[in-house]
């Protein structure tokens, strides 16, 4: 972020920047930065907050009536810790492996690809609710039901289906699993039985609590093994958070 | 909010670029400023093309842009999209800067917007911010606003 502000200064054009990460504005020294306390992913603060948010647009814009820099000034307020604690309320959507029809021929994974069949079908509603009210979807290019097809098919070893202008299958599993976790997400915020999560609760609870979790992490292991390269990076670094991994 | 590992031990380990020069280019006030939005958080049109490698490529979001037309592929999984899900304002302040505009705090959107996805190397944007700087000033853009993800 910081070097492009060097490139296009140096062109003639004046920059500012919000920064997330103050260490690297620190070292790379853009000529107009604000810093933000927020999380990665948000760099205005808050989702829904058009106050907040205009208020660290201003921040950063009001840098550019500065007389001389390189300059990098401080945002002086973090975000409101998010009161409710979401946990007991999110945990109880997901579908538990054991909730699976369970039957004796079944294996482990075939456990695991009938919960996450269930999830999926059950949250649908919701996601298709949420589609109606608001308009759109975050979801780029996997309908819920194609990216659980081909993350099955994936896991089972059957040919992959996917768009045509997706590169590679190591490019549609990455977009199959973001889409599947906008999804979910998506799903979450229609339903009225649990009130907003937090990033970290969300994460939680997919990760570890959801099959979809389960499914990409197997998705991730079976990457790590495979003789195509781009299958290898996308399963080590693309598929699963470091903190989840 | 405090950075939890092991992202904060990965985010220190990346490479980060210095210069040796510290160009400062000046304008007007900023209300008589017009301002252009680049992203690194890999948004884009829903009907252009993801960002797939790490290649330094952009691309172009027109003013017009509303929220149902940007979707995001970036590569990286550790920071969080469901912000950008519930408002994109969080990650690209479109809207916001509309308002802006409109009650005369800046003095216009710019035409065209820009994306890159910031897991690319700087090295690797550098042509790229090059151009870009080319297609900014035929916007009679001067005020770039660089927001990260």
């Amino acid at each position: 972020m910081g070097a492009l502000a060097h490139y296009l200064e140096a062109e003639g054009l004046p920059t500012t920047q919000i920064s997330l990460i103050r260490e690297h504005t620190e070292t790379i020294k853009p000529p107009r930065a604000l810093w933000v306390p927020f999380e990665l992913g948000r760099p205005l603060g808050l989702p829904n907050d058009p106050a907040f948010q205009r208020r660290v647009l201003l921040a950063a814009l009001e840098l550019f009536d500065l007389p001389e820099g390189p300059v990098l000034v401080d945002f002086p307020d973090d975000v409101p810790e998010q009161a409710v604690d979401a946990r007991d309320s999110l945990d109880n959507l997901a579908c538990p492996v054991s909730f699976a029809p369970l039957s004796q021929e079944k294996t482990e994974t075939e456990k695991l690809l009938s919960a996450f069949r269930s999830e999926v079908t059950e949250f649908r509603s919701w996601y298709d609710l949420g589609l109606n009210k608001r308009g759109y979807s975050a979801i780029a290019y996997f309908s819920p039901d194609a990216a659980g097809r081909l993350l099955i098919d994936f896991v089972q070893e059957e040919p992959l289906q996917f768009p045509e202008d997706i590169s590679s299958p190591a490019a549609a599993l990455r977009f199959a699993a973001q889409d599947l976790k906008a999804f979910y997400y998506e799903s979450v915020l229609s339903r009225p039985d649990f009130a907003l999560p937090n990033t970290s609760e969300f994460n939680r609870w997919f990760w570890q609590k959801t099959a979809a979790g389960r499914v990409l992490k197997a998705v991730r292991e079976i990457c790590l093994h495979s003789n195509d390269e781009q299958l290898r990076m996308t399963g080590g670094m693309l598929l699963v958070p470091l903190d989840q991994a | 909010m405090d950075m939890q590992e092991p992202m904060r031990s990965h985010l220190a380990t990346l490479p980060c670029p210095t210069f040796t020069s510290s160009p400062w280019v000046s304008g007007p006030p900023l209300s008589q400023r017009r301002v252009a939005i680049i992203s690194t958080a890999g948004i884009h049109r829903r009907s252009d093309r993801p960002f797939e490698a790490m290649a330094g490529d952009y691309r172009v979001i027109p003013k017009e842009c509303t929220a149902g037309d940007l979707v995001m592929t970036h590569l990286s999984t550790n920071f969080d999209r469901t912000g950008f899900q519930q408002d994109w304002n969080v990650v690209f302040p479109l809207d916001r800067l509309r308002e802006l505009a409109s009650n005369s705090s800046i003095g216009s959107v710019a035409d065209y917007h820009y994306s890159f996805m910031g897991a690319a190397e700087p090295a690797e944007m550098e042509e790229a911010a090059r151009k870009l700087a080319g297609l900014l000033i035929g916007d009679h853009v001067d005020a770039v606003l660089l927001v990260p993800v």
